[in-house]
Parts: structure tokens; sequence; C-alpha cells
């Protein structure tokens, strides 16, 4: 259990190990779903290849786009792209990095998909079973006598033994094989291709723009667990500022029955300084922010001029954060994220 | 066990979390109720389509209605919706970003189960197989047209005797599936396209007001729950004292009826009655549940809950709402006056 718990720990640390646990998972269910799906040939002339189609693109599109809806960094994604600069420039290499990692990721899901079907057979033999080479497999000399469209007819049928009725011409068997045998080379291809492409990929690129690559892994994680901290402080504080709310009332109430029933005998006074002790708590648990406007204020500031990227200082207008430069006042050690907001909302 | 207890921690870390949780369980029933269902269709000329697409449309209206039922915060918003004004205005982009939560979460169980039964094709034979062109399957030539709806009537059935290994029937029933499966891989694509360019075009516009209204839905769960919190150690806080006074009072009343019958003359030993009921409440430090001691102030304070709730302004102190709690006037806190930035 020590072991689940660590991977489980290790998994959630951060939204890329997170996605690669997801991307796992949805690699299993891809090839599972597959082996659910009860692949269904129409076996009539037309329909064979649109069925076959659409089976081998539309679940791979359906994977690859779900693959992009569980991550969360592709919301972050579109926020880092459009949020006003503020006091922090974008860099854009960031968000080249974010959007490559998520593609590559959303990209495991549907090419099991389209491996699994290739290596399985059925997908292809039902969308070219019209275009079998007959005079090559079976009695080549029948052919002639049929019609063009009676010939596709005749082997669109080739997907369904049960209402198969060629086997003068044809046998399935061999056509069947025939077909299999190629989807599955065509499938081995596919699968080697692309993990080539991915060593090719994986190994190239160390050789080119390491410290760049570097620079935008640290940045992108740094903004998505930011993103995820601010969450968790804007939780707490509406809890803290619920429970000083509710606080208040129940005081309110108090101080209202006193005056409409002078009961007098409820020392308040002597209350007030053990109220104050829990309510004390809570409110430094609010930093200062206190009433629905300010909240506001805070929520549109954070997202129209996020703070720059340096602690400790107050940061002059001009200058973005991401570079450094510019005199340097002297330092106080304090995060200035939370008050005096400098720029224009 | 461990594995549980992890995953139910993960789980409740918000409650969002929470939701999400519940939506993802009532998909995993659904799939497990449409494999365990036994599809029966009738194979009669007019009761087929009723089956089949009673079965498509049924069970998910009911999910649907269960996923709005487990989901706490649907209450929460009509809570919203209904409350009397009182120091605190309403904000209808609140209540619509709660709703739309609500729903999206709440579909997701009856979605999947259409798309199990189109994807797995019976409900759609049954529905469908009387309404098929005959004129596409060659072997149809020779009969007459109502032999050939009684077949068609017949194709879900595979074991009825008129249709039983009959090419023709497996032909229009492969059809059929076909064409059912094409509809339901069609319906996911557009929903799933549909969620990610949600996902995607959403922090386009009005990130701002998202952000606030995150917060401020988040907030009225979070109170609503405190509240509840509240009230039930306020109660257990009065119930507490109600016995405690009942004890005292006893001891009290036994004392009394012991000095009458001593006439000798002994000291009245002083009543010990009211410090040891306030023994166990001067230490608590809970002073603001102590004030509301009776049965008539807990109904006034929870009235007054719903029809005025307090004003979000916690810097100032609470005499200062406008006269106090029991005047109604839709006084805005000090504190409010940028309230522009919620009204859209």
């Amino acid at each position: 259990m020590d072991k689940f718990r660590m991977i489980f720990q290790f998994l959630q640390s951060n939204q890329e190990s997170f996605m690669n646990g997801i991307c796992g998972i949805m690699a299993l269910a891809s090839a599972q779903m597959y082996s659910a799906f009860d692949f269904n040939c129409p076996c009539l002339p037309g329909y064979n290849a649109a069925y076959s189609a659409g089976i081998l693109l539309a679940p791979p599109l359906v994977l690859f786009l779900l693959g992009l809806v569980m991550n969360n960094n592709v919301s972050m994604l579109a926020e880092e792209w459009k949020r006003p600069p503020g006091r922090r420039a974008k860099d854009p290499a960031v968000l080249r990095y974010m959007f490559c990692s998520m593609a590559q990721r959303a990209l495991i899901a549907p090419v099991v998909w389209v491996a699994v079907t290739l290596l399985d057979g059925k997908c292809f033999l039902c969308a070219f079973c019209t275009a079998v080479p007959v005079a090559a497999l079976g009695n080549g000399s029948l052919a002639p006598g049929l019609t063009p469209q009676e010939l596709a007819r005749l082997l669109a049928r080739v997907p369904c033994p049960e209402i198969y009725d060629g086997d003068w011409l044809l046998a399935r068997e061999v056509a069947v094989r025939y077909l299999r045998c190629i989807s599955q080379a065509l499938g081995w291809s596919f699968v080697l291709l692309t993990t080539l492409l991915a060593f090719v990929v994986r190994s190239v690129r160390p050789c080119f723009t390491q410290v760049a690559f570097l620079k935008s892994k640290y940045w992108s994680h740094y903004i998505d667990i930011e993103r995820k901290l601010f969450d968790e402080t804007c939780t707490e504080h509406a809890k803290a500022f619920a429970k000083v709310c509710i606080q208040q009332f129940f005081e309110a109430m108090n101080q209202d029955l006193e005056l409409g029933h002078a009961h007098g005998v409820l020392a308040t006074a002597t209350a007030a300084p053990a109220a104050t002790d829990n309510a004390g708590e809570e409110r430094e648990k609010l930093h200062g922010i206190m009433d629905q406007g300010s909240v506001n204020r805070l929520l549109t500031s954070w997202h129209e001029c996020k703070p720059p990227l340096r602690l400790g200082q107050e940061e002059p207008l001009m200058g973005n954060g991401w570079a450094g430069g510019g005199p340097r006042p002297p330092r106080k050690e304090v995060a200035t994220y939370f008050s005096k907001v400098h720029c224009d909302i | 066990m461990d594995k549980f207890r992890l995953l139910f921690q993960h789980f409740q870390s918000s409650s969002e979390s929470v939701m999400n949780g519940i939506c993802l369980l009532l998909a995993a029933v659904t799939v497990k109720l449409y494999s365990s269902f036994d599809f029966n269709c009738p194979c009669l000329e007019r009761y087929n389509a009723l089956y089949g697409l009673g079965l498509l449309l049924t069970p998910p209206l009911a999910l649907f209605l269960c996923g709005l039922l487990a989901n706490r915060q649907s209450v929460v918003m009509v809570e919203e919706w209904r409350r009397p004004v009182g120091h605190r205005r309403k904000d209808p982009g609140i209540i619509r970003y709660i709703c739309s939560s609500v729903l999206q979460r709440a579909l997701a169980a009856p979605l999947v189960w259409i798309l199990l039964a189109l994807l797995d094709g019976k409900c759609f034979v049954c529905a469908f197989s009387s309404s098929v062109d005959p004129e596409k399957f060659l072997d149809f030539a020779n009969m007459t047209p109502s032999q050939v709806q009684l077949f068609l009537a017949k194709v879900p059935c595979k074991e009825d005797e008129l249709v039983r290994d009959n090419p023709a029937r497996k032909a229009v029933s492969r059809y059929l599936r076909c064409l059912s499966q094409a509809i339901g891989w069609s319906i996911t694509l557009l929903l799933i396209m549909a969620a990610f360019l949600a996902r995607c075009l959403r922090p386009c516009f009005d990130q701002t007001v998202l952000l606030q209204r995150r917060y401020w839905s988040n907030y009225v769960d979070l109170e609503q729950k405190l509240f509840d919190e509240t009230c039930c150690e306020h109660a257990r806080d009065f119930a507490h004292r109600c016995v405690l006074h009942f004890f005292a009072s006893m001891q009290r009343e036994m004392r009394a009826r012991e000095l009458r019958q001593d006439t000798a003359g002994r000291d009245p030993e002083p009543p010990e009655g009211p410090e040891a009921s306030d023994g166990p409440d001067g230490g608590s430090g809970k002073a603001h549940l102590q004030a509301i001691s009776s049965r008539e102030q807990v109904d006034r304070l929870l009235n007054t809950w719903y029809s005025s709730k307090p004003p979000l302004n916690v810097a100032s102190s609470p005499g200062l709402w406008g006269g106090g709690l029991s005047h109604r006037a839709a006084t805005v806190a000090p504190g409010t006056r940028l309230s522009q930035h919620t009204d859209v």
C-alpha cells in the first residue's frame, strides 16, 4: 500500500506527472474499448468504406480531444495566451512548450487505437474487400460474367461469413487471409514509424536548444503550480471569510436580543476577548481582504495585471517581470502579491 | 482499504472534487446498469418503436434527475435564487454559474447511457427495423408488402421461427447496427468537440468575471456548510445547557424539600446549582453561541438568516448594519462601493 501511496503522490505532484498517469490510463482504455467494441461491417458496397474510415478515424479524434479536454493545461494555456501583460510579460517559448507537451501526451491514445485496429485487421478487411484481386486469388475466369455492381455486391459480403455466397468465385478464407496480412504489415509499419519518430525527437532535442527547453519547462511548471496555489488560497480565504461572517452574525443577533430584552446577564464584555481570539485567528487568514469589493478587485487584478516574478521588491512601472535589469531599490523581505496594486484596471 | 481511503481523501479535498467523484460514480453505475439490463424487443409492429425509443430516452431522463438530486449544489443554487435580498445583493451571474456547473455534471450519466445504447445497437435495431427501405435489400423482391412488414418487425428477434438463420434478417440487422454505431460515434465526436472548444475559448471571454463568479459560488457553498455546522454546534451547546439546567433545578428542588422536612435549624446550604451549571459553559469560549438560549430566539435567528443575510463585509463591526438585524432595509455596507465589477 505504501508503494501505491507513493505512486499516487508522485503522480499528483504536478500537472505533467498527473497527465502522464492519465495518458497511460487512456492508452489502456483505448485498447480495452477496441476489444469491447463490436465491429459490425455493413457488407453493402457503398457503405463498407465509409464505415471503416469512420471507425479508423473518428475514435482517435475523440480520444485526442478527450486527452486535451482532460488536461487542465489547455485552459491554462488559453489563459496565459489571452491575459493582458500587466507587470509580467508573456513568453511565447513557454506557450509553445505547453502546447507541445499537451499534444504529445494526447496523441498516445489515438496512436494505440490506430495500431490496434490495423493489427486486428477487421477494419481493413471491411474497407478493401471490394478491391481484392479476384483474378489472382480466385476463379478469375468466372469474374467477367458478372457486372461490376454484382461483383462489388458479392465481394462486399466477404467480411460477413454468415451471408457470404461467393465461394464459387473466391474462397472467403483466401480473401480474408490476404487482406489481414496486408493490414498487419501496415499496422507494424505504423508502430515502427511512430516509435522511431518519438525516439528521434527525444534523442535529438537535447542537441538543440537545451537551455531554452529547461527554462520553458521550469516556467511552465511554475505557472501551473502558481495557479493551483492561487485557487487553494482563494478557497481558504472564502472559508475564513464565511466563518467570520457567521460569527459576526451570531454576535449581532446577541446584541440585538440584548437591546430588545435587556438581558444584561450575559457578559459580552468578558465574552468579547474570548470570541476575538478565535475571530482574530480567522481574520489573519483574510490577509486584510474583508469585503466583497476588495475580493473582486483582487481577482480582477490577478487576471489583468499579474505580479512580476520578483519577490521582495517594489517594482518600477516599466520593465517586464521575466528579464532582470534596471536599478535595484533596497530589498524588503515581503512578497507583494496582495497589497498595493499599481496598474490601472 | 488504504487504496480506497486515499481515493476518498483525494476526492474530498474540495467540493468540486466531491461532485466530480459523484459524477464518475454515477457514470460507472450507468455502465453497469446497461450491461446487466436484459433487453427484450417485443418484435411486434407498433410496439417496437415505442420500446426501442422508450429504452433509449427514459433511463437517461431518470439518470439526469438522479444526477441533479445527488448534487448538493442544486439545492444551494435554488436557495440562493429564492432568498430575499436582505443586506446582501443577489448576483444572477453566480446563480447561472452554479446552474451550468450542476447541469454539466448531471448530463454525464445520461449521455453515457445514450452512447452505450447507440454503440451497442440493440435499441436502434428494435426501434427502426420496421422503417427500413426494403428496396436496399434484394432478398425482399419476391415478398408482398405485408409479408415484408411482418418480417421487418421480427428482425430484432434472432430466435423467432420466421426469421431464424435468414440472411435477409442478418443483412438488415447489420445495416441498422452500422447506422446506429455511426450515429453514436458522431454524437460522441460532436460532444467532445464542443467540450474542447468551450474549454479552450472560455479564457478568451470575461476571464475576470469568471474568476469572481467561481470565487463567490464557492463562498456561498462554504458559507451554507459552515452555517449548518455552527447551528449543530449551537444545538449541542443548547442541549448540554438545558440538560445541566434540568439537573441543577432537580437538585435544588430536592434540597428545598429536605430543608422543609428538616426543621432542626440547619444552616441552609448555598445552592450550588448556578455555579455548577456555569462551570462547563464559562470555559468553552463560544459566547456568541450561548447568547441564543430559547426556542423563540433560535427561530428568530434562523428566520433572520433566511430573510436577511448579512452583507459581505467583515471589516466593520456587526452593529453597524443599518440599525441592527431587525432592520429589513437593503442597506449596502460601506465596503461594497466597487460592486460594479460583479454587474454583468
